[in-house]
């Protein structure tokens, strides 16, 4: 087992008055959480991350924390169990105070289409902290928490992260247990983890990896062979780019040709096809996952129904959120037998295209750059991007989704007082060439702490 | 004349001690909602976890069905909503199962051997149960999630008769081959039927499925009723709609459930959360290391080592446990169509009639089969005769002892020299001179009765034989 992480936040369990005195104005301020329990007891294991408080998004199985999903459907529901994820966590040592806002199921790329509340970006209220992982994003950023979990079906780890000015990890897929996260899209997705500190998101990996014999999907972490990163490589074609992503991503280009590395510009030309696959298998997966849910054994249910097809169907009607509702038919559309080939069989395709190609990236180069999101965080409500623009901008990061492979967005600077972040993706178990690079841009470009954020209450 | 075609797909539960996909407890008749857990119950962020014992099971039972077994096996998600699956989707395998193109034969009741084709073989877990009371309905999910496994097969039947044989050697098989207690009436084995009907030369009709058949006679009922049904129909002109229909065992009939048009979309698609499962060589060799002697296979060979008759064959095979006990009784008591013949003997007659008298079956009884064996070389080597025989098996079950013991225990040895039976003679004629002496006037009628006084003061075990020379000798 590593070292134990050395970080003001070993202090929360001596200064928790303190901390409130702090944690309540911002937490009032933002609505990060949807539960808050600074109060909980930390577990008496003196593990690697001991005393360490941590926030969990709401999709995630915490024993005796609601398990809400950010739905009116699951707003009752206590979870019975712990995730692997968080058991691990809790066995090195750390404690969750709370579950964080999330768009419905993780549906959504702004925390807005959460059911239980609305999340403010610390950076600026008037915009949202990204999604689906927007509260633990918030949460992180506003120095609540010194990491918290989220979960990443198609950049809902990276896109808030970047909104919000901190690292977003997605791991390769299967190297963190999905035991205990609400299945959403299950070949797609996997827990991630958000931090302003690197070396704690690397230490958290360590305590939470490895397969898990409640997950068969699971596996064990066999990293890579250490070597020092040379070649980036970058798209060619970066269109419809927002001025200051724009900006941020052209002085990364040059912060990382300083620090020696080599840039290559690839082509990834199955790109164009990713937005429409990964729709078609998120919401394929998700019409049967999501299927569960229909009030008997838990979760809303109607006052009145004449019979159990009625009590499903008030169930349904009025506890999902119009984003659920639309991708749950959306899934039921692509799987009706005798169209499966034109829409599910295609969409498994394009997924095996864009591993081939991103696997052609890997044969000439260390990792991939991107911008994480065309954008920087947008304000509640934006009308500039339709619903679908936005689902269009998610582009870069269900990339590694599609594919299985690690990313990482980390803070690359502001613009325009917004942070924005850029994206590294490495192939599976490349997780230490995503650390170095970053850990590299970190010593010329520090990351840069939200205004008004603090660990003063720590001294 | 219409030839009926009938194509089964038989559900069993395996003999798994937790369920297919998490390690509740696989039990009948416990408090309803009490062996369940999140995964079971469908809780949000739970996941599958495979049961290798019923992976395991699958495999062994398409091996026994000669299919071509999967190399890289995959589950596939069902979909549709009911209260009493906990998912609303089903986890089954629907583009990869575990086996397929196989073929089983079967004894038909005509005597001929006939081959039925399996189409495939496929594991999938099972729904809880949905109780109406009143104005209520209640879910009982201790079932949700039982390791279950379809066998389909080809529309290779042609009888009722021949469907209900079959069923029962399939029984057989799958008790055999342990993975089943093949138990239709407590609902470990379910069938549901296809049933069509075309004249001869004609291509397939057009299929019902019967459901709602909680046994094989009724099974075998069912097909006889829509034999005669769809005959009539096609007689009068009428077509035969694609339907699914449910046996009525009140009124012998089958009745209409649903029709094809209100026929369900399952949009099934590969289970994102099992990976594929391809077996090693130890898997397999670990499969045909538990492959038995299949049970038509074994009445073969019985009947002809041993010369039974078609009924002994029958019985003696009817559970694997029973043909093991057969073998081992004449494998110790020798060998050849007399042992045979003698332990089947006993096994359909005295045994049976104990074990009844007792309540016990064969299993759980104190007899053995070493005991048996023991019990009739007793009788082979002239040590007792045939009345003692039966003496001591009821003593076996009474007292859970070796014959060999009992026999000690209680004096039932016979008296098979005149020097032991010399002596109590002497002292039968001493207490009847009378009858002696009439005898010896040639009242010989009366000889049986001196018999009689022999046997009595023996306690039976003087072999009748000896007792009529030395009597004819003394006399």
């Amino acid at each position: 087992m590593s070292a134990p992480v050395v970080s003001p936040w070993k202090q929360f369990q001596t200064k928790k008055e303190a901390y409130l005195a702090y944690a309540n104005p911002w937490e009032k301020k933002i609505g990060s959480f949807l539960s808050f329990r600074p109060e909980t007891p930390a577990p008496a294991t003196p593990g690697p991350l001991a005393g360490l408080p941590f926030g969990v998004k709401d999709n995630i199985a915490v024993e005796g924390f609601p398990l809400t999903c950010g739905s009116k459907m699951l707003a009752n529901v206590i979870s019975p169990y712990d995730a692997t994820v968080v058991a691990r966590l809790k066995a090195a040592g750390a404690v969750v105070i709370g579950k964080t806002n999330l768009d419905e199921f993780g549906m959504g790329s702004s925390t807005d289409n959460s059911a239980l509340g609305v999340t403010h970006n610390p950076w600026d209220i008037t915009r949202v902290p990204g999604g689906s992982s927007g509260g633990s994003a918030a949460a992180v950023a506003a120095g609540l928490v010194p990491f918290a979990l989220g979960t990443d079906t198609g950049g809902s780890v990276r896109q808030p992260a970047s909104f919000c000015g901190v690292y977003g990890f997605k791991p390769t897929y299967g190297v963190l247990s999905r035991y205990g996260l609400t299945a959403y899209a299950s070949s797609l997705e996997c827990p991630g983890i958000l931090s302003a500190d690197l070396a704690l998101v690397q230490s958290v990996f360590e305590a939470a990896r490895g397969r898990d014999l409640n997950d068969q999907t699971s596996l064990d972490y066999e990293p890579q062979a250490p070597r020092p990163v040379k070649t980036i490589a970058v798209l060619g074609d970066l269109s419809d780019l927002h001025p200051d992503v724009r900006a941020v991503y052209d002085q990364t280009l040059g912060h990382l040709k300083a620090l020696g590395y080599t840039l290559l510009t690839v082509n990834l030309p199955s790109l164009e096809f990713a937005v429409p696959a990964y729709y078609t298998i998120a919401t394929a997966e998700a019409s049967a996952n999501l299927a569960r849910f229909n009030g008997i054994r838990y979760g809303h249910r109607p006052v009145y129904s004449e019979n159990h097809e009625d009590l499903v169907r008030k169930s349904r009607t009025e506890g999902f959120g119009n984003e659920v509702k639309t991708r749950i038919m959306l899934g039921t559309y692509v799987l009706r037998s005798g169209f499966q080939d034109q829409y599910y069989t295609k969409a498994q395709k394009v997924r095996t295209l864009i591993r081939r190609d991103l696997q052609k990236v890997f044969d000439q180069a260390d990792l991939l750059l991107s911008p994480t999101f065309p954008t920087p965080a947008f304000v509640h409500g934006d009308q500039t991007m339709t619903e679908f623009q936005q689902k269009l901008a998610d582009k870069s990061t269900v990339t590694a989704n599609l594919a299985g492979v690690p990313a990482l967005s980390f803070p690359a600077g502001l613009s325009s007082g917004l942070p924005i972040g850029m994206q590294l993706t490495a192939p599976a178990f490349g997780e230490p060439r995503l650390f170095e690079v970053a850990a590299q841009f970190a010593t010329r470009v520090p990351v840069v702490p939200c205004p008004g954020t603090s660990l003063d209450w720590s001294k | 004349m219409y030839q009926t075609v009938v194509g089964l797909e038989v559900h069993i539960h395996l003999n798994t001690k937790t369920k297919a996909f998490c390690g509740c407890r696989a039990e009948f008749g416990d408090e309803p909602n009490t062996n369940v857990c999140p995964v079971c119950l469908g809780y949000p962020g739970v996941l599958p976890v495979l049961n290798q014992e019923a992976l395991v099971q699958a495999y062994l039972v398409a091996k026994a069905l000669r299919c071509e077994l999967s190399p890289r096996t995959l589950f596939d998600r069902k979909n549709y909503f009911y209260p009493d699956m906990p998912k609303n989707y089903q986890i089954t395998q629907f583009h990869d199962p575990v086996g397929r193109n196989g073929s089983v034969d079967f004894l038909s009741p005509d005597g001929t051997v006939k081959t039925v084709r399996i189409h495939d073989v496929h594991l999938e877990e099972d729904a809880g149960k949905m109780i109406h009371a009143g104005d209520m309905s209640l879910c009982d999910y201790n079932r949700a999630g039982y390791s279950l496994l379809e066998v389909v097969t080809e529309p290779d039947l042609t009888s009722g008769e021949d469907t209900e044989a079959f069923l029962q050697s399939f029984q057989r098989l799958v008790r055999y081959l342990g993975v089943s207690d093949g138990n239709m009436e407590e609902g470990s084995m379910k069938c549901d039927t296809n049933v069509s009907i075309r004249k001869a030369g004609e291509p397939l009709g057009t299929k019902v499925e019967v459901k709602n058949l909680n046994s094989t006679r009724f099974i075998k009922k069912a097909v006889e009723f829509e034999t005669k049904r769809q005959a009539t129909a096609l007689d009068g002109n009428r077509t035969i709609v694609q339907e699914t229909r449910l046996w009525n065992e009140n009124r012998d009939v089958t009745e209409s459930m649903r029709t094809k048009e209100g026929s369900l979309d399952y949009r099934y698609f590969p289970e994102p959360d099992l990976p594929p499962f391809v077996p090693d060589k130890a898997f397999l060799q670990a499969i045909d290391g538990r492959l038995v002697e299949l049970p038509l296979a074994r009445r073969t060979r019985l009947l002809t080592a041993f010369q039974l008759s078609k009924e002994q064959a029958d019985f003696v095979t009817e559970s694997r446990f029973l043909a093991d006990f057969f073998e081992t009784a004449t494998g110790t008591g020798g060998t050849g169509p007399a042992a045979g013949q003698a332990i089947a003997n006993w096994l359909m007659g005295d045994v049976q009639k104990e074990l009844n008298h007792f309540g016990l079956t064969l299993e759980a009884s104190p007899l053995t089969a070493t005991r048996l064996a023991q019990l009739q070389a007793l009788l082979d080597s002239g040590r007792i005769h045939i009345k003692i025989a039966k003496q001591l098996l009821v003593a076996i079950f009474e007292e859970d002892k070796d014959p060999e013991r009992l026999l000690k225990e209680k004096g039932w040895e016979a008296i098979t020299t005149e020097e032991q039976l010399s002596p109590i003679l002497d002292q039968v004629f001493a207490q009847h001179p009378a009858v002696v002496e009439a005898i010896r006037a040639g009242d010989v009628r009366q000889k049986g009765y001196l018999v009689g006084q022999v046997m009595q003061a023996t306690g039976g075990r003087a072999t009748p034989g000896l007792v009529n020379s030395l009597l004819a000798k003394k006399l």
